[in-house]
């Protein structure tokens, strides 16, 4: 049954994470140079004490070593890290769930035999994923609703050699590529088969930079990361490779949480001013317009956040599809196409709850409006995200060859 | 109707264009990415653009000016803006107060700053209400007369001294003279008891604070000014002591309310708007998926449609309305017009970058003109702008 009833467990992470969030993130984060676009460093430090209190493992399974949190509670974490900063949110999201993604299903016992002892015992031991290339977007756009032609899926190639594979290419928009110690990278082998490697950060051939362009696309302090002969033992192959990323529609709803708790922050931010400050004889909150636009705020925030949680219940619970107690729907496609186009709306209209200071960079209202922007980019865009509902509406399957690309 | 413009104006709109594109937009991207919002400033084009007329062209040709009429005025503001949104607004913040001083100054006053003004291609102008407890304060003032702006003003002899402080003040870093409001009687509400002083840069006593670091029209300074015993000549009193709110009273024009300043805004959005149209049909154009230009899908044209739909109806307002203002014709159009703009310059510039994003494309332009239009919000469209717009009606 559907419930909303927080488990003991998780009214207890939220709180937890909640008083970390206020304590040791929003300090640092809120610091004058940090409002600055191309001031934010990643804060290292709360990313290695958010690790000592469990959240960097916080997906993975018990037996593993983890504190096997599902969908819906790494959600909330999200959302609440987020509220602090979105660096530490994405870097932190990330590594959770693809973690638990790579030792629970798309590791073999001998690949997790090589990297999970390393993962556990290390504080700074972060996971990223590799996939996406300039100029080449996986778009539908003029695919919509028709096959597409087939082709390599990315131009980063990896290619068989003895039993090594040898890397070239380039990928972008890799959350916490500075820190990161194993990539996990997406290359085409030739035609439209595409393969997913693991690769150590200290892999001769591998040069990791942080570029302005990519951390302007998505948050995680982004950088890029550049193969050249780039020699991987063939073994660093993972073997279940379209698991892990076939059905986007209905994957966790993390980025979309990010994206929640960057509104909650502005919202909190608009709240406390508008009953502080007196315009008009009285504080700003007490005035219809200003009441009106903080009721609108908090109503997007609370239907983002219904549809997210959605979205992640069923993540966690994908037979409630099958019994037909969910509609066969991307949810989670659903639940981003509302929530982030609403969060920037939040985050312009708490803004401009603080008249002219509102505009400025020194306080964090346009930091927020900054943040939640990111988020519209950092997704696949709403046009695109109604096209893949549409699909989805129409019940349209691709033919075949198409129909990886399209699943993702 | 007829929407055909005279040769004069022709002129004034071709020269701003073409000064627009070859002199201006060259820099606006530069000069926006600057960090520091006390650098952003270049007196390089506020000079060509003073030598071409864009300082003075709204002082009366008795005094020297050139006497250009409202429709001229929004045709160079939405000119300029095309190329720059704040520098258009820079060189237009003088003609605001150009007006002023031709509608309101007494002769002697006229002789002593507008000659000045004319003469100096670096004599800019500014305006000063904002405090940082009385903002909405005095746009919408409260009975109370503790509400609104705070900064002092007590007469002694042939001076006034003047004590307190202001915020957000255009070109206060820049500008050469300012039109300063100060409370002269303490115990009546705000239009009552206020009055407006011209106050020149090196008024002993005055001095500038803070530029304050704004997330777009980063080349139009926004500063502090701070008053300490700051001496006056009473000479330098604009009308009538406590009569601030003059300026309306003696254009003319309850109704406009800010004669000018409602059409800057709107005329000032409709270039920015002229300009994400053309972004935006170009990348549509350009940019292609599957071989194909994106320019022929249904959503990108959905889009595109939007943006030029927004844009010529403010095209539309906007002259309307500054034929209105050359008409002498009262309503609340300036107002509306003004809270309009807002509308229209944000959708219609986050559209672009809505286009440009899902093309893969990081445009800094793009960008640029979302975080130059934020800056609609306070000054043109928040509710307490809209209230006064619509209060006009009743």
């Amino acid at each position: 049954m559907y419930s909303l009833h927080l488990s003991p467990e998780q009214l207890q992470i939220r709180d937890t994470v909640r008083d970390f969030v206020a304590r040791e993130i929003k300090p640092l984060a809120l610091e004058a140079a940090r409002l600055e676009a191309s001031a934010r460093p990643l804060l290292l430090q709360a990313i290695a004490k958010a690790s000592h209190i469990g959240l960097r493992t916080l997906a993975l399974s018990e037996d593993l070593g983890g504190a096997s949190a599902d969908n819906l509670t790494c959600c909330i974490v999200t959302e609440e890290l987020a509220v602090g900063d979105a660096d530490v949110a994405a870097v932190l999201g990330q590594t959770s769930t693809l973690a638990r993604a790579l030792f629970e299903s798309l590791m073999t016992a001998e690949q997790r035999a090589r990297f999970l002892p390393a993962f556990l015992a290390d504080h700074g031991y972060h996971v990223a994923f590799a996939e996406h290339e300039e100029g080449r977007d996986a778009t539908l756009g003029i695919n919509y609703h028709r096959p597409q032609a087939s082709g390599p899926r990315f131009s980063t190639a990896a290619v068989r050699t003895g039993d090594e594979w040898i890397i070239n290419g380039r990928k972008d928009r890799v959350v916490g590529a500075s820190i990161a110690a194993l990539f996990v990278v997406r290359a085409s082998m030739g035609g439209d088969r595409a393969a997913t490697l693991l690769v150590s950060r200290n892999t001769p051939g591998l040069t990791v930079t942080a570029d302005e362009a990519s951390r302007r696309w998505r948050h995680g302090a982004c950088g890029t990361l550049i193969f050249e002969n780039c020699r991987v033992p063939a073994e660093n192959r993972l073997a279940a490779d379209a698991a892990r990323f076939a059905d986007q529609g209905r994957r966790i709803p993390q980025e979309e949480a990010l994206a929640l708790g960057i509104g909650r922050a502005a919202f909190e931010a608009a709240l406390d001013y508008a009953q502080l400050r007196v315009q008009g004889g009285r504080p700003l909150i007490e005035h219809q317009a200003i009441g009106a636009k903080l009721a609108e705020i908090a109503a997007r925030l609370e239907v983002a956040r219904a549809a997210i949680w959605l979205a992640a219940w069923a993540s966690d619970h994908p037979d409630a599809f099958a019994d037909r107690s969910l509609p066969d729907l991307p949810l989670t496609t659903i639940a981003d196409v509302f929530a982030r186009e609403a969060i920037y709306g939040v985050a312009k209209d708490a803004a401009e709850c603080f008249g002219a200071m509102g505009v400025m960079r020194d306080i964090p209202l346009q930091k927020y409006v900054q943040d939640a922007r990111i988020c519209l980019r950092s997704g696949m865009g709403s046009s695109e995200a109604k096209l893949r509902i549409a699909e989805a509406l129409a019940r349209y399957r691709r033919p075949a060859s198409a129909a990886v690309l399209a699943a993702e | 109707m007829d929407f055909t413009l005279s040769n004069e104006q022709r002129v004034w709109q071709m020269t701003a264009r073409k000064f627009a594109e070859e002199e201006i937009r060259p820099i606006s991207l530069e000069r926006d990415a600057i960090a520091d919002a006390r650098e952003t400033f270049d007196w390089e084009i506020i000079k060509k653009g003073s030598r071409l007329g864009f300082r003075t062209m709204a002082v009366p040709k008795e005094w020297g000016g050139h006497g250009t009429d409202f429709v001229t005025q929004a045709l160079v503001m939405a000119e300029l803006a095309k190329a720059d949104s704040a520098i258009s607004k820079t060189f237009s913040q003088c003609w605001k107060w150009s007006h002023l001083i031709a509608v309101a100054c007494s002769e002697e006053q006229k002789r002593r700053f507008l000659r000045p003004f004319l003469e100096d291609d670096t004599f800019l102008l500014g305006k000063g209400i904002s405090e940082p407890s009385a903002g909405s304060d005095n746009r919408l003032p409260p009975e109370d007369p503790k509400a609104g702006l705070k900064l002092k003003a007590e007469r002694h002899g042939d001076h006034w001294i003047l004590n307190g402080e202001k915020c957000f003040i255009a070109n206060a870093s820049v500008g050469k003279l300012f039109f300063i409001d100060a409370r002269t009687d303490p115990n009546a509400p705000l239009r009552q008891g206020t009055t407006m002083f011209l106050v020149p840069r090196d008024t002993p006593g005055m001095r500038i604070g803070k530029v304050f670091n704004k997330s777009g029209w980063r080349f139009y300074q926004n500063g502090e000014m701070i008053f300490e015993n700051a001496r006056v000549p009473h000479a330098n009193v604009v009308g009538a002591v406590n009569g601030s709110d003059m300026k309306t009273h003696a254009a003319g024009d309850r109704t406009g309310g800010d004669l000018f300043g409602d059409l800057e805004l709107a005329a000032n959005a409709l270039g920015v708007c002229d300009d994400a149209c053309a972004l935006a049909l170009t990348l549509a154009r350009m940019k292609t998926q599957g071989g194909r230009a994106l320019f022929e899908q249904q959503l990108i044209q959905l889009k595109l449609n939007k943006m030029h739909l927004l844009t010529e109806a403010l095209r539309s307002f906007v002259m309307r309305v500054a034929w209105e203002h050359d008409h002498k014709v009262r309503s609340a159009n300036a107002g509306l017009c003004m809270n309009f703009s807002t509308d229209v310059i944000q959708e219609v510039t986050e559209l672009n970058l809505d286009l440009h994003v899902g093309a893969g494309v990081l445009d800094r332009r793009a960008e640029k003109l979302v975080r130059d239009a934020i800056i609609w919000s306070h000054l043109a469209g928040d509710s307490v702008q809209r209230m006064k717009a619509t209060r006009r009606l009743a």
